[in-house]
């Protein structure tokens, strides 16, 4: 009894002292972004029900958000160190969760996303985006003096390579370019060798032509929009065009929540996913998408910020592996949907709806607060 | 830069590539800024204007077909609301559209089989509404709108659809089915053709009759309302009236229901009598060329097309040797037999081959000039009649009389007055499929590998045999020429057109396709012969008719086929006349033929049914037809 008292007078104190550096910044622009997911998700819910909103949505990605906040600060109150004694273990998981999505996958749009466990969809690539910067930056952290060596690139890059090709068969190209781009500036910022990556970033686009004739049809088709949206109006890049004509429609100002006509009229395939910027565009305009651009901006500059100031390099790999992953999945998402990026599978965090994105996304930013929590100045 | 951590080395942290990074990322977001700038600032009006337009869409607004109505006033297509079964292909995913179209099919009582066949026929736009079954009941439209959750891209609309009725007003489809025709679907073929002038996919157009000869008039002008539209296409809610839509005009037949029933229930009789499957009968007015009635046996059901017939009814119809599909009126061509010595006795006293007074000899058999003696062509009269002149030879028939005649006025004259009393060429009248017959001609020989003619054929083209063909309106028609005082008429079969309001729009007014280059005094001479024919000729006892005017007419028969086994061949019989409707006038406006197609029973069968419509079309309290069993009383030619 009185030990267990003691036990936790002293787990208070630490806490107490390290809860002080909680990054409070980060904190708010995740917070905003998922509220402004909500009230976009809403718009679309709008949308899709007509005058009586249909909340469903809207209620299970507040649940999915509830879920998300207690493992993000579990993971906070967490030291990330305890991640990479795990990380084989985590490896293994991703990989095997991964297969199992390619064994029984749920059948959404033709490719194998998501398996269905009580009735929730899970999409495991999503989970495995996490992971595999946990796993990445283990290694790399590992490699200490040796990181320079061509060594280092491929052992992260045959690392990586098995879950890239587990999600592209699935077909899932959006992740496998995700989990390419997470390596890319994981091992940008761990200090590897800028000539080799050239050399392996130079082989890996001139392989891509091949990678793009394994695609399945209409896959080639929407990656190709983007370069001339005329080219099959009806088809292939109707969604482009719809989504185009919304974003402009936007204007300066936008036409209000749930008053995107594009929006309201279903104007906007699968609105609700990926094309979830297309409504902001459209409702919030100009003003509010480069307000939202700039919550994002600023998330990315804080996690950085806190990757400077990490411990060590664990954390600092963790911190520059989420930025990576973040920043790529805003340029592309945002990009297809204003009509300069290929159409591509690709959500924007925290806002496009989806519980395992938002979770594992909110998981992220726990390791971050716990990074930062656990940096060099408090402990010195 | 490597930073010594709890006593462990780390990896270096370099400040450039943290640089570097932030570099990258703020380049990243001023590009997607800038883009979004030039998108929504720069050109945002433009692209709103361009999503504006995308969301709308033009939906025509369909004009009420215009109704048909007969010379009395009596409406005889009139325009019903009715259930159609639509899918859109694109909302009807394609694992459910098995379960989905057997489904429809049980409530609509139809086959599944067909619902998908004009399903998969149709291979317009998947935003088409493609219509799969018309006509269905009330009752299964409500339980398809009840099931709309199980049935995904299945709609039920109102749609109006034709309804053909009889002279009492009643659903008939099978009294003026020829005349009204029917409407049906366009295929893709024609809705590339069509399209610019505003015709739907799911549109109908005229199919037959009237239906298709006035199908611009019928149609009227479709209006087009503005629509927003949602993602999938379908019309969400309208903003502005573009164009009201224009109604159909509605027609004014020239022909009288009433008459059309009594000439039906009178071919009707006599093809039952003698076992004929084939008959017309043709009623017009011989001053105006208006057709008053116009008959065609076996007749079909045009109220089945009005809903979409179902492909075995359909097979039933083309099934049958007797062709009902067609109106043998006009579409058909028989050879004319006797009837046609009108033509060769006009043409003999037109071109001074006879005079009306000069005697011929007739004969059993008559010896071809230049053949071989004991090649002879029969008279029907086996004994002959003696020495004819033009008005007895014609009221007797004689065969050998006309093949004197046909030889002497030789190929081209024959030919050209056969050609001026409308033989060889379409009348114009304004019904779908009119055939222009055959009359014997150098060209025609030519087309057989001749120079001419042989002279045995014109002889027997003088008695409306071997290489003459025509339709039974041609027929009538050069006989009304000869009735009016030789005005060869347009037969006609609408009057006028009036609007939705039933103001007269447009009169149609009888048109001379030419008078006759012919004398009063000849064309008198052979009205006089016609005459005979039914004082003193061999047309048995219609003479006992107490008709308002004086009867005039002629018989025909033609033989052809194969000889039974009894000697007989098979024949078709005409009997076409004409009279004045009122005492004291000598302008007949009422001539009438009869023609059945291919008896075997002696006697004249037509003769019989003429004689009976106009008995009960004058109401004459007399019943002179005859016992079925008496045909062979009748002269046979």
């Amino acid at each position: 009894m009185g030990a267990t008292t003691l036990t936790a007078t002293l787990v208070d104190n630490v806490r107490a002292r390290r809860w002080r550096s909680f990054d409070l910044q980060l904190c708010l622009y995740m917070v905003l972004l998922i509220v402004l997911g909500l009230v976009m998700g809403y718009s679309v819910g709008y949308a899709e029900a007509g005058d009586a909103a249909d909340l469903s949505q809207t209620v299970k990605t507040l649940i999915w958000a509830t879920i998300g906040l207690i493992i993000f600060f579990t993971a906070a109150s967490v030291d990330y160190h305890w991640l990479q004694t795990l990380t084989m273990p985590i490896y293994l998981f991703v990989l095997g969760l991964l297969a199992l999505t390619l064994m029984i996958g749920t059948n959404l749009f033709g490719a194998q996303l998501s398996i269905t466990v009580a009735g929730l969809d899970f999409q495991f690539s999503e989970v495995a985006k996490v992971l595999m910067v946990v796993v990445l930056a283990t290694f790399l952290s590992g490699r200490r003096e040796k990181v320079g060596k061509l060594s280092t690139l491929v052992g992260a890059a045959v690392l990586m390579a098995i879950p890239t090709a587990l999600v592209f068969r699935q077909p899932d190209l959006g992740t496998a370019l995700v989990f390419v781009a997470i390596l890319i500036g994981m091992l940008f910022m761990s200090g590897a060798s800028i000539g080799w990556m050239g050399i392996f970033t130079g082989a890996t686009v001139a392989v891509a032509p091949l990678l793009v004739q394994t695609l399945e049809n209409y896959q080639r088709q929407r990656l190709f929009c983007f370069l001339d949206p005329g080219a099959d109006p009806q088809g292939a890049c109707y969604q482009l065009i719809q989504s185009l004509n919304a974003v402009g429609s936007g204007g300066l100002f936008g036409q209000g929540l749930t008053a995107g006509r594009q929006n309201q009229l279903g104007f906007l395939p699968v609105q609700s996913t990926d094309f979830i910027f297309t409504v902001v565009a459209e409702e919030l305009g100009f003003i509010g998408s480069i307000l939202v651009l700039v919550i994002f901006g600023l998330l990315i500059w804080r996690i950085l910020a806190i990757g400077w100031g990490a411990r060590d390099a664990l954390g600092m790999m963790m911190a520059v592996g989420l930025a990576s992953m973040l920043l790529f999945q805003i340029m592309v998402n945002v990009g297809m949907v204003i009509g300069i990026m290929p159409v591509t599978g690709i959500p924007l965090p925290f806002i496009t709806y989806g519980g395992s994105s938002l979770i594992s996304l909110m998981f992220g930013m726990g390791i971050l607060q716990s990074v930062r929590m656990h940096a060099r100045k408090p402990t010195f | 830069m490597a930073d010594l951590n709890e006593g462990r080395l780390d990896l270096p942290r370099s400040r450039a590539r943290f640089v570097a990074f932030a570099v990258v990322a703020a380049l990243i977001f001023s590009i997607l800024g800038v883009r979004l700038f030039h998108l929504q600032v720069v050109r945002g009006e433009e692209y709103a204007a361009e999503a504006v337009r995308s969301r709308t869409v033009e939906v025509p607004i369909p004009a009420p077909r215009g109704l048909v109505y007969d010379r009395q006033g009596r409406a005889l297509v009139v325009n019903v609301p009715s259930w159609t079964v639509k899918v859109r292909p694109a909302d009807l995913p394609a694992g459910a559209t098995g379960r989905v179209l057997r489904r429809v099919a049980e409530l609509t009582g139809s086959e599944p089989r067909t619902l998908r066949q004009r399903l998969n026929a149709f291979q317009g736009s998947p935003f088409d509404l493609v219509p799969i079954e018309r006509g269905i009941s009330r009752q299964a439209a409500l339980i398809i709108g009840e099931e709309s959750a199980s049935l995904p891209g299945v709609v039920v609309e109102v749609d109006p659809i034709r309804r053909y009725l009889d002279d009492q007003g009643a659903a008939n489809g099978k009294l003026l089915s020829h005349i009204l025709g029917y409407t049906g679907p366009v295929n893709l073929d024609e809705f590339r053709d069509l399209a610019d002038d505003g015709y739907l996919r799911d549109d109908v157009i005229g199919r037959a009759g009237v239906e298709a000869s006035f199908e611009e008039a019928l149609r009227g002008t479709y209006g087009a309302e503005l629509w927003v539209r949602d993602a999938g296409g379908r019309a969400v809610n309208s903003l502005e009236t573009l164009q009201e839509p224009v109604p159909g005009k509605n027609l004014m037949l020239t022909l009288d229901a009433r008459m059309q029933r009594v000439a039906t229930d009178a071919l009707r009789w006599g093809m039952k009598a003698v076992g004929v499957e084939q008959g017309v009968t043709v009623v017009m007015n011989p001053q105006t060329g208006e057709i008053l009635a116009m008959v065609s046996l076996p007749a079909y059901d045009n109220n089945k097309f009005a809903t979409g017939i179902s492909a075995e009814d359909y097979q039933v119809y083309l099934d049958n040797p007797a062709r009902p599909l067609r109106n043998h009126a006009i579409a058909d061509i028989y050879p004319p037999g006797s009837t046609f010595k009108l033509v060769t006795g006009l043409a003999a006293l037109e071109a001074g081959v006879t005079t009306a007074g000069r005697l011929w000899p007739t004969y059993a058999c008559y010896q071809i000039p230049g053949a071989p003696d004991g090649q002879c062509l029969y008279d029907w009269n086996r004994q002959g009649f003696g020495p004819l002149n033009m008005v007895d030879a014609f009221a007797h028939s004689s065969d050998t009389f006309f093949y004197q005649m046909a030889i002497r006025l030789g190929i081209d004259a024959f030919g050209s007055w056969a050609e001026e009393l409308g033989f060889g060429e379409r009348s114009g009248i304004a019904l779908p499929g009119e055939a222009a017959g055959i009359v014997a001609s150098r060209e025609w020989a030519r087309s057989q590998g001749r120079e001419n003619v042989f002279t045995g054929e014109l002889a027997q083209a003088g008695i409306g045999q071997n290489v003459v063909a025509v339709t039974p309106v041609q027929l009538l028609n050069a006989y009304a020429a000869v009735a009016n005082g030789g005005k060869l008429m347009r037969p006609m079969v609408v009057r006028g057109e009036t609007d939705a309001d039933g103001k007269l729009v447009e009169r149609y007014k009888p048109e001379v396709i030419r008078r006759l280059d012919a004398s009063a005094a000849n064309l008198r001479t052979m009205r006089i012969g016609a005459r005979e024919v039914i004082t003193s000729g061999h047309a048995y006892n219609i003479r006992d008719l107490r008709l308002p005017g004086a009867l005039s007419g002629k018989t025909g028969t033609a033989e052809f086929g194969t000889r039974s086994r009894r000697g007989t061949l098979p024949f078709h019989s005409w009997f076409v006349a004409y009279l004045p409707s009122n005492a004291g006038s000598t302008d007949a406006d009422l001539a009438v033929v009869t023609f059945s197609y291919s008896a075997v029973v002696p006697g004249n069968v037509s003769l019989a049914v003429v004689k009976y419509f106009l008995q009960e079309w004058y109401d004459l309290k007399q019943d002179l037809r005859l016992d079925p069993r008496d045909f062979s009383l009748v002269t046979a030619n």
